[in-house]
C-alpha cells in the first residue's frame, strides 16, 4: 500500500467513526435554544437595527452594500423586504415576520418540529440578519452561523425530536453521524487553537493586563475595578491560563484522560466570559458547541451515554470512537 | 464508498478554506506589527498575508465567479473571519459623542443609543470598527447616519457636531494611583440639519 493510500485510508477511518445521535440532540437543542435567546435579546431593537436608511439606527442597506461588495449572493434582509414589497407588504412588516419566524424556529428546533426544514430556515433567516447588520456583527454571529450551518446539514431528526416520535423515522447511519460530529469536532479544535496562538502573540495576556482591560472596558464592565484590583495578582495567571488552555486545547481533548479537564476547562472560560463579560450569546453558542463536540461521552454525568444506546449503535464506547 | 468520498474531498476543502482564513488573520496582526515578533518578520508575514488573500480569491477581480463563489461560501459558513478575537492585545475602545447645537444657543450631549444590552454590545462593535483604517471611507456616512437617529429625538436640533474619539484606559497600576480613562478625539463632523433632510458639512 503506497503511502498515500495509507493516509486516505487512515483519513476515511478518523472521518467515519460509528457515532450515536445523542451529540446531534444536544446540537438541535443549544442551537434551538441560541436561536431563541438571539431573537428575545433583539426583540427591543431589531427594526431599530435592520431598519433601511433613515429609519434605523445605521442603514440596513449600507451593511448589504458591504456585503454584496463580497458577493451579490450572500442572503441579506434585503432580499425579504423585496419580496414583501412585490406583494404590498411593507418593510417594518417583513421584518416583523422575519423576527416572529426566527423565534419561531428556535422554539420548533428545541422541540425537535420538523427539523431538516427548521434548520434550513434558521440558517437562512440568522444569515440574512448577521449579514445585514454586518457592520454590528461580532464574534457570537459568526459561531451561531456556523453551528446552523453544520446542523442542516448533519442526518437530522435525532431520535429525541418530535420528528422522530412523530414519523417514526428510521436510525441514521451512524458512520454520518460521526462524520458530521468529527467536523465540529475539528472545527473547535482551529478555533482554539488560532485563538489560543493569536492571544500568544500579544504581551497583555500574559502580564494579565489584557484580563485587566476586557474586564473594565464598556459594555463589558459589569465587575467593579476595585474589586479586580483586589485579585491582581491572579489576573497574570488567569490570562497565561486562558492562553494555555485555548492553544493546547487541539491536543488534549482528544485524548481520553484530558478531555474531561480541558472540556471542563473551557465550558468554565465561557461561563465565566458571559457572567463577567455579560456576553451571553457568545457563551451560550460556544458551551453548545463544546457539549456537541466533545461532551457526550467525554465523562460529563449528565450526558453519559446509557447502555443501551450503546448497544443500538455500535460495540465500541464513544470514548474509543474519540480516541485518534 | 463514493459518498464517504465526496464528504472527506468536502471536508478538506472546506477545512483548507479555513486555515487560509485563519493564517490570513494571523499574517495580518503580524504585519501590522501588533504582536511580540520581532518587526523583521512584518514585511513577510504581509507577504504571507497576501498568499492567504489569493488563496481565498480576493486578488481576483470584485465580478470573478471564483471570488464571489469562494466569498459566498465563507459567508454561508459563517467562516469568513478568524479567531483572533480579543487578540493579541486589547485595543482602546471608542466613544462617539454628539454635540447637539439649539437655535437658541442651548448645547446638550448626548450619544446614539439602543434598548437592550445585546444591541449594545454590537453598537460598541460598530464604534471600534470605524476606528479602524480600513473603514475609513465610511466613517463620514455611518456618523451620520448615527447622528440622524438621535436628531430624530431632538427634532429641534439645528446643528450636530460629532466628535470620535478613543478611550484610554489606565492599566491596574496607574488606576490604584487615581488616573482614570482619557478621551482622545480622532475625528469629528459638523452636521447641519435644515427642515427634514440633514445635510452635512465636514
Amino acid at each position: 500500500m503506497t503511502p498515500l493510500r495509507r493516509w486516505w485510508k487512515g483519513l476515511i477511518e478518523f472521518l467515519f467513526p460509528p457515532e450515536t445521535d445523542k451529540w446531534l440532540a444536544v446540537l438541535r437543542i443549544g442551537l434551538g435554544l441560541q436561536v431563541a435567546v438571539y431573537a428575545l435579546f433583539l426583540r427591543s431593537d431589531w427594526h431599530h437595527l435592520f431598519a433601511s436608511t433613515g429609519k434605523g439606527l445605521v442603514s440596513r442597506q449600507l451593511g448589504e452594500a458591504i456585503t454584496s461588495f463580497d458577493s451579490p449572493l450572500i442572503p441579506k434582509l434585503g432580499w425579504l423586504v423585496a419580496l414583501g414589497g412585490s406583494v404590498n407588504i411593507g418593510e417594518e412588516t417583513v421584518l416583523s415576520i422575519a423576527w416572529a419566524v426566527l423565534l419561531c424556529m428556535g422554539c420548533f428546533l428545541l422541540l425537535g418540529l420538523f427539523c431538516r426544514p427548521v434548520a434550513i430556515i434558521a440558517w437562512f433567516l440568522h444569515l440574512c440578519a448577521a449579514e445585514s447588520g454586518g457592520l454590528l456583527a461580532y464574534g457570537a454571529d459568526n459561531f451561531m452561523t456556523t453551528g446552523l450551518f453544520y446542523l442542516m446539514l448533519s442526518p437530522l431528526p435525532d431520535r429525541y425530536a418530535f420528528d422522530h416520535w412523530l414519523i417514526k423515522t428510521k436510525p441514521k447511519d451512524p458512520q454520518l453521524l460521526g462524520f458530521w460530529r468529527r467536523v465540529l469536532q475539528v472545527h473547535l479544535c482551529f478555533v482554539y487553537f488560532f485563538g489560543g496562538l493569536a492571544k500568544c502573540l500579544g504581551s497583555g495576556w500574559w502580564n494579565g493586563s489584557n484580563l485587566w482591560r476586557s474586564l473594565t472596558r464598556p459594555p463589558f464592565n459589569i465587575i467593579e475595578p476595585d474589586i479586580l484590583i483586589r485579585f491582581k495578582y491572579v489576573l497574570p495567571v488567569l490570562g497565561i491560563s486562558l492562553c494555555l488552555i485555548e492553544l493546547t486545547y487541539v491536543f488534549f481533548i482528544w485524548r481520553k484522560k484530558t478531555r474531561l479537564v480541558w472540556l471542563v476547562c473551557i465550558l468554565g472560560m465561557h461561563i465565566a466570559i458571559g457572567l463577567t463579560m455579560g456576553m451571553y450569546l457568545f457563551a451560550l453558542v460556544m458551551i453548545v458547541l463544546n457539549l456537541a463536540a466533545f461532551g457526550a461521552g467525554s465523562g460529563v454525568v449528565f450526558l453519559r451515554h446509557s447502555a443501551r444506546h450503546r448497544r443500538d449503535f455500535t460495540q465500541c464506547s464513544p470514548e474509543q470512537q474519540l480516541a485518534p | 464508498m463514493a459518498a464517504k468520498r465526496i464528504y472527506a474531498a468536502w471536508f478538506i476543502v472546506h477545512f483548507f478554506l479555513i486555515t487560509a482564513v485563519c493564517f490570513a488573520g494571523i499574517f495580518s496582526l503580524v504585519a501590522e506589527g501588533a504582536t511580540t515578533l520581532p518587526s523583521a518578520l512584518d514585511q513577510y508575514a504581509r507577504k504571507a498575508e497576501l498568499v492567504g488573500a489569493w488563496l481565498l480569491g480576493k486578488q481576483a477581480a470584485a465580478s470573478s465567479p471564483v471570488r464571489r463563489g469562494i466569498a459566498t461560501y465563507l459567508h454561508a459558513a459563517g467562516i469568513q473571519a478568524g479567531y483572533t478575537f480579543f487578540a493579541p492585545n486589547i485595543p482602546s475602545y471608542h466613544r462617539l459623542t454628539l454635540e447637539l447645537h439649539y437655535d437658541d444657543g442651548r448645547v446638550e450631549y448626548d450619544s446614539p443609543r439602543v434598548r437592550g444590552k445585546a444591541a449594545a454590545l454590537r453598537l460598541d462593535s460598530l464604534l471600534d470598527r470605524l476606528a479602524d483604517p480600513l473603514y475609513e471611507p465610511l466613517r463620514e456616512v455611518v456618523v451620520k447616519m448615527l447622528a440622524f437617529s438621535v436628531w430624530r429625538e431632538h427634532r429641534d436640533v439645528r446643528k450636530i457636531r460629532a466628535i470620535f474619539g478613543s478611550v484610554n484606559q489606565p492599566d491596574i497600576s496607574d488606576f490604584e494611583h487615581g488616573k482614570r480613562e482619557s478621551f482622545q478625539p480622532l475625528f469629528s463632523f459638523d452636521f447641519s440639519l435644515r427642515d427634514e433632510e440633514n445635510e452635512s458639512t465636514t
